[in-house]
């Protein structure tokens, strides 16, 4: 696979052994100790995914987060110390596309980071443009564009638009959009959904308070307007 | 409305001033009564010695002549005094009617006194009308001389005293009812003050104190008593600090073991992996540090599950959830030998399904850890306003007077069993409560132990119309 990872993690034992595991696994692994000298690596080398502790000193995650995003799509999964609303969503806010719950196991870890990787290098079999109302979504070259300008999405926010672009008028529910978009078989975080929804509206949407593109089914799901 | 103190006080307040009031009225009748009769008699007594000895005499001859004594006793009527004159010899001549009838009711003994000589009275109604009869012999040998008065006015004046007593009786006991009751109101007021206190106190609310008005016995009492309550309230506000100190305790504590464990977990990971190219002698030492590793991830992961739920900061996110399908998949990861009975009609409900995850799973894990090997049978069952989920097992149980309190922290119903953290349950209690349900447990006739979980129902208004409603929007922060 000999993907390449950075993992910001100030914890020395947990930076270690995650290397060690990930390394076993087969990813090169490059490790920073904190908040700032992991922003340097990564604007120094390219990496395929960042594994972000969020209690970081001199920077905490999320605004590492925030800046790799001004730049970069790369999967960005965050490790969070409690599954609170708070740590999830402003992770989720900041950009990150899936989050792992400290204390995990190595493999859990592990198929968190290949089902990210997976994503990212997915290339569709179907790589015809499609359109959503005024949005024209290149799927080849990952691009959406509206009235003439360049949208930048996320990867999670272009996959979760092209997943709901496919099944126009079709209602998807959390559950299903959590297994299609970030990969999880059962019961994955529900907020994983709302949050990249809100983002993604706010980006493609002309009144993100009035959506009409991408619309929240009441107790069912959301849909793609035909 | 006279009971208790109160009204014993006021009772008893009563009755002594109704009391003092029959005694002096009854005191002062009978010494105006006593005294207008003895005035009445000797001015009675004084004009007839007067008549007999001075007025008769002169006017009448020896015997007395028909003529005479008419003349008299027509005198003396025209001064108010009807008379009856009995010469020596002969019958009583006097004013005619009902006067003349009276002689006969003179009692005998007053006729026997004046016949030999003497002056003697009788108190006697005649014709109706009460009267003082007076009577005595002219010059102590003539003809007797009986004077009528009419006293009634004495009978009038004391009937007159008699109703104004009465009235004045009663006007008093109005006025003691009255005074009584704000006497006795007044003396109890701090006995009420008191009872008010103690009742807000009784309610929670321990700044409720007695005011000290009055350096008596009440103001002693009011003082102890708000010394009490001070006590109290310092023992309850140190009590609550050593809980939230407690409280805030575990959450650090839990909170600092989190990184070492997450790097024990980690590295327990990579150990379990390579177990086999351990040498036989470390192998089960192995082995042993990845399983209590677990053992330890599991109980600060608890830990820090319930400090969240002191902390109050939990958020609940609902969604429509089939129970049936939760049950199967939860069963299905924690306890796979379980039984499940699930009515046939979909139970749909608007509610956490993680939370209601982690409660269903924590009773499994009881059930296992507890009834190892016993049937375990999950029951579902929906009425119109709640639905119960059953988690039913075959094992020891819980001796019935620890059976409410296996849901408190760290209570092991069996202590020389070590399964879990000891927090389960009371994990599943606590987002049990934050579901609007509760969880309770009773043993099984036949054995075991059941615990229930009752949810109350909601359900969202029929969906899948297509209508995009932007008030569905989960609430993020």
């Amino acid at each position: 696979m000999d993907a390449r990872i950075l993992l910001v993690e100030d914890d020395p034992s947990i930076r270690e052994v995650t290397a060690i595991g990930l390394g076993a696994a087969g990813f090169e692994v490059v490790t920073a100790a904190d908040g700032v000298d992991g922003l340097d690596r990564f604007k120094a080398e390219t990496f395929d995914l960042v594994l972000l502790d969020v209690m970081l000193p001199r920077l905490d995650g999320y605004e590492v987060c925030r800046q790799i995003r001004r730049t970069s799509t790369i999967p960005v999964v965050m490790l969070t110390a409690r599954a609170d609303t708070m740590d999830v969503v402003v992770g989720l806010e900041a950009g990150a596309d899936d989050y792992v719950r400290k204390p995990f196991d190595l493999p859990e870890l592990i198929a968190r980071v290949r089902a990210a990787l997976r994503r990212a290098g997915a290339g569709t079999s179907e790589t015809a443009p499609v359109r959503l109302g005024p949005l024209a979504i290149d799927v080849a070259g990952r691009t959406v564009v509206r009235d003439g300008t360049d949208i930048p999405l996320t990867r999670t926010e272009f996959d979760l638009l092209l997943e709901l672009t496919r099944h126009p008028g079709q209602v998807l529910s959390r559950d299903v959009l959590l297994d299609r978009v970030w990969g999880y078989d059962y019961l994955g975080d529900s907020r994983l959904v709302d949050v990249a929804i809100q983002r993604l509206r706010a980006k493609v949407e002309a009144d993100p308070a009035v959506p009409e593109l991408i619309q929240t089914v009441r107790g069912a799901g959301y849909k793609a307007a035909r | 409305m006279l009971r208790g103190v109160r009204g014993r006080l006021t009772l008893t307040i009563v009755a002594l001033v109704v009391l003092t009031a029959i005694v002096l009225g009854v005191a002062a009748y009978v010494f105006v009564d006593t005294r207008l009769h003895d005035q009445t008699l000797r001015d009675a007594a004084d004009q007839a010695r007067f008549d007999l000895a001075v007025l008769a005499p002169s006017r009448l001859s020896d015997p007395p002549t028909d003529d005479e004594m008419r003349q008299l006793g027509d005198d003396f009527v025209r001064r108010g005094l009807a008379t009856i004159i009995v010469p020596a010899t002969g019958g009583p001549f006097g004013t005619p009617g009902p006067v003349a009838a009276a002689f006969d009711a003179i009692p005998a003994s007053v006729r026997q006194l004046v016949d030999g000589g003497q002056i003697a009275y009788s108190w006697q109604p005649v014709g109706g009308v009460s009267s003082l009869v007076v009577g005595g012999r002219v010059l102590g040998t003539g003809p007797a001389i009986y004077f009528i008065r009419n006293t009634s006015a004495i009978d009038e004046t004391l009937l007159q005293l008699r109703i104004g007593l009465g009235a004045a009786g009663l006007v008093l006991a109005l006025v003691a009812v009255i005074a009584a009751r704000v006497v006795a109101r007044g003396v109890l007021a701090p006995v009420d003050d008191a009872a008010r206190a103690a009742r807000r106190i009784a309610h929670g609310d321990l700044s409720a104190r007695v005011p000290v008005a009055s350096n008596d016995e009440f103001g002693d009492f009011a003082e102890q008593f708000n010394e009490m309550v001070d006590t109290l309230e310092e023992t309850i506000v140190r009590l609550e600090d050593a809980q939230t100190q407690n409280r805030r305790f575990v959450a650090d504590v839990s909170h600092e073991l989190r990184t070492p464990v997450a790097a024990l977990v980690a590295e327990a990971s990579i150990l379990r992996d390579h177990l086999d190219s351990l040498p036989a002698e470390s192998r089960r030492a192995g082995e042993l540090v990845v399983h209590d590793i677990g053992r330890l991830r599991a109980l600060v992961e608890d830990l820090m599950e319930l400090s969240r739920f002191d902390a109050a900061g939990e958020e609940i996110r609902t969604q429509t959830v089939d129970l049936a399908r939760l049950i199967r998949d939860t069963a299905a990861a924690r306890h796979r030998d379980a039984v499940l009975e699930l009515p046939e009609e979909r139970v749909v409900i608007e509610t956490d399904p993680r939370r209601l995850e982690r409660i269903l799973g924590n009773l499994l894990d009881n059930a296992r850890e507890h009834a190892a090997g016993a049937l375990v049978v999950v029951n579902l069952k929906a009425a119109a306003d709640r639905v119960t989920i059953t988690v039913a097992d075959r094992g020891p149980g819980v001796p019935p007077d620890r059976l409410d309190r296996i849901f408190d922290r760290f209570f092991m119903a069996d202590p020389s069993r070590r399964g879990g953290s000891g927090l389960g349950l009371a994990i599943a209690a606590e987002h049990a409560a934050l579901l609007g349900g509760r969880l309770r447990a009773r043993n099984r006739d036949g054995g075991g132990l059941a615990i229930e979980l009752a949810l109350p129902v909601t359900r969202s208004l029929p969906d899948g119309d297509g209508t995009a409603t932007p008030d569905d929007e989960p609430q993020l922060t």
